[in-house]
């Protein structure tokens, strides 16, 4: 039920791979936060670690951290979500995505969960 | 405190809800949806056509007995001679000694000598074991909770909604009539109140337990053309924020006093006997040390319980105690116990995870509303 063409981290962040890389949230994560309305992105520009929090989503009822999911540097940052977050609800894999960065070392991405593996995560 | 570890109770209603696929939660002790389509619709929808909630987990407690209304009015704060029979009252249950809010409730007087209560869930068994330890000879109290259901039908569309399904509606604000609702099983009896604690114009329909599945049914049916749709606790929260509502065990509790939470307007400071009187009284006289304040964001800060208030210093002032985004004003909105240095119209900042974010001190509500 997870899309196979992307991989994924145990924080529920979906990364798609290639030279510059698309993050955002699975539908299992967007459900578990409820309606999101308030989006922080990092900036175009930032150098990021994997792992480090660099952003918030912000729900009704709480907020969560955004977390890196492999090292780089972000090249774009969706800017729909300002005026839309909801748009992380309706469409996680597509118009709701996060931010895209450049990996410093693509051997993270392939080291990240395929959609088999995060599925047991979730069974488990 | 005891420490309730058993499995939480469940809504007469409980079916009903995972029919409808609702996220479920604990509340007080009781297992209750949280959102079924999400907070926001839920919250829209009631601010603009209608929403039904299940809040059967409020507590249901009978007065009963040759002046039960005289030792109610003696030991609850606000003033049951400002009401008649047929009406209801918010009043609030203080510890003695502190002054501290035990709980607030509605008090429904339906006769001299018959009161029906209504708790918080959580709170519910201390306000009985309060009332009955006091309680004068042939006055009972007693605990009703899973006997009867209460489904609250909330927003500018609730008349068109209860007509629909056969009730009787107009009647004033914070009173309350009888009424039959047909089932399988035969009539039963149904309480409609003009009570809610959304900020909308709305009922709040009180029935038998076993009665609960043919209420939820029938008001559903009857709202669906009117853009009724059922509605969790999330968006009653939201709904009572956007308010300045205050919510117990958050806003208020036992070492909140209704000087500080600002509900003054719920005490018949005249009355020569209520449960705190004395405390309260001097308190009020020499004026709180700290107040429930509302707070609007200036910026994009949403507020959460617990996040440190500051002054214009940066010294701290407070904290919050209840916020949320707005989906009204899609921006940020709380409540917040300040220091009563604190003036409406201060700015102040409210410490968002290491972000200073800027908040107008601001008297709630923070939308219009017209639950009258």
């Amino acid at each position: 039920m997870y899309p196979e063409d992307l991989k994924y981290t145990s924080e529920h962040e979906w990364v798609r791979p290639g030279a510059s890389v698309r993050v955002g949230i699975t539908s299992y994560a967007q459900d578990a936060l409820g309606d999101i309305v308030f989006v922080s992105l990092p900036a175009v520009g930032d150098t990021v670690e994997a792992g480090a929090a660099i952003g918030e989503l912000e729900s009704t009822k709480s907020v969560s951290d955004l977390y890196a999911p492999v090292s780089g540097e972000v090249t774009a940052r969706n800017e729909a979500l300002d005026a839309t977050p909801e748009l992380v609800n309706s469409d996680p894999y597509g118009e709701g995505w996060l931010f895209e960065l450049t990996p410093s070392d693509p051997a993270q991405v392939e080291g990240l969960l395929d959609a088999a593996g995060y599925q047991a995560q979730l069974d488990t | 405190m005891a420490t309730d570890t058993s499995e939480p109770h469940r809504s007469p209603l409980h079916a009903r809800h995972t029919d409808l696929g609702a996220k479920l939660a604990p509340f007080g002790g009781w297992e209750m949806p949280l959102e079924y389509a999400g907070v926001v619709a839920e919250h829209k929808a009631v601010r603009s056509a209608a929403g039904l909630f299940d809040v059967s987990h409020l507590g249901k407690v009978v007065v009963t007995g040759p002046g039960a209304a005289a030792y109610v009015n003696a030991t609850l704060t606000n003033d049951l001679d400002r009401i008649t029979t047929g009406q209801a009252q918010y009043t609030l249950c203080c510890d003695q000694g502190t002054g501290g809010i035990v709980d607030d409730l509605i008090v429904y007087l339906l006769a001299e000598d018959h009161l029906l209560l209504v708790p918080n869930a959580a709170n519910s068994a201390e306000v009985v074991r309060r009332l009955r330890e006091a309680a004068p000879a042939g006055v009972e109290v007693r605990d009703e909770h899973h006997d009867h259901a209460i489904l609250a039908v909330q927003g500018p569309a609730s008349d068109t909604v209860l007509v629909g399904a056969g009730f009787p509606t107009g009647h004033d604000y914070m009173s309350f009539t009888r009424a039959t609702l047909p089932t399988d099983e035969g009539d039963v009896a149904v309480t409609v109140c003009r009570t809610g604690y959304t900020g909308e114009r709305g009922y709040e329909l009180l029935a038998p337990a076993s009665a609960a599945p043919a209420l939820w049914d029938a008001l559903l049916a009857a709202g669906g053309e009117h853009g009724l749709v059922p509605c969790g606790l999330g968006a009653r929260d939201t709904l009572r924020t956007e308010m300045g509502y205050p919510l117990h065990g958050q806003d208020i509790g036992p070492d909140v006093t209704p000087v500080q939470g600002r509900l003054g307007w719920a005490v018949g400071w005249r009355k020569p006997e209520f449960w705190g009187r004395e405390v309260l009284t001097a308190e009020k006289e020499r004026g709180p040390e700290r107040v429930l304040r509302g707070i609007r964001a200036l910026g994009r800060g949403i507020p959460r319980p617990g996040m440190a208030v500051l002054d214009a210093a940066g010294a701290p002032v407070g904290a919050v105690t209840s916020g949320t985004f707005s989906p009204s004003l899609r921006t940020g909105v709380g409540l917040a116990l300040l220091a009563s240095s604190v003036a409406e119209g201060d700015e102040v900042s409210v410490d968002v995870r290491g972000r200073n974010e800027a908040f107008a001190v601001q008297r709630p509500p923070f939308v219009d509303a017209a639950p009258r």
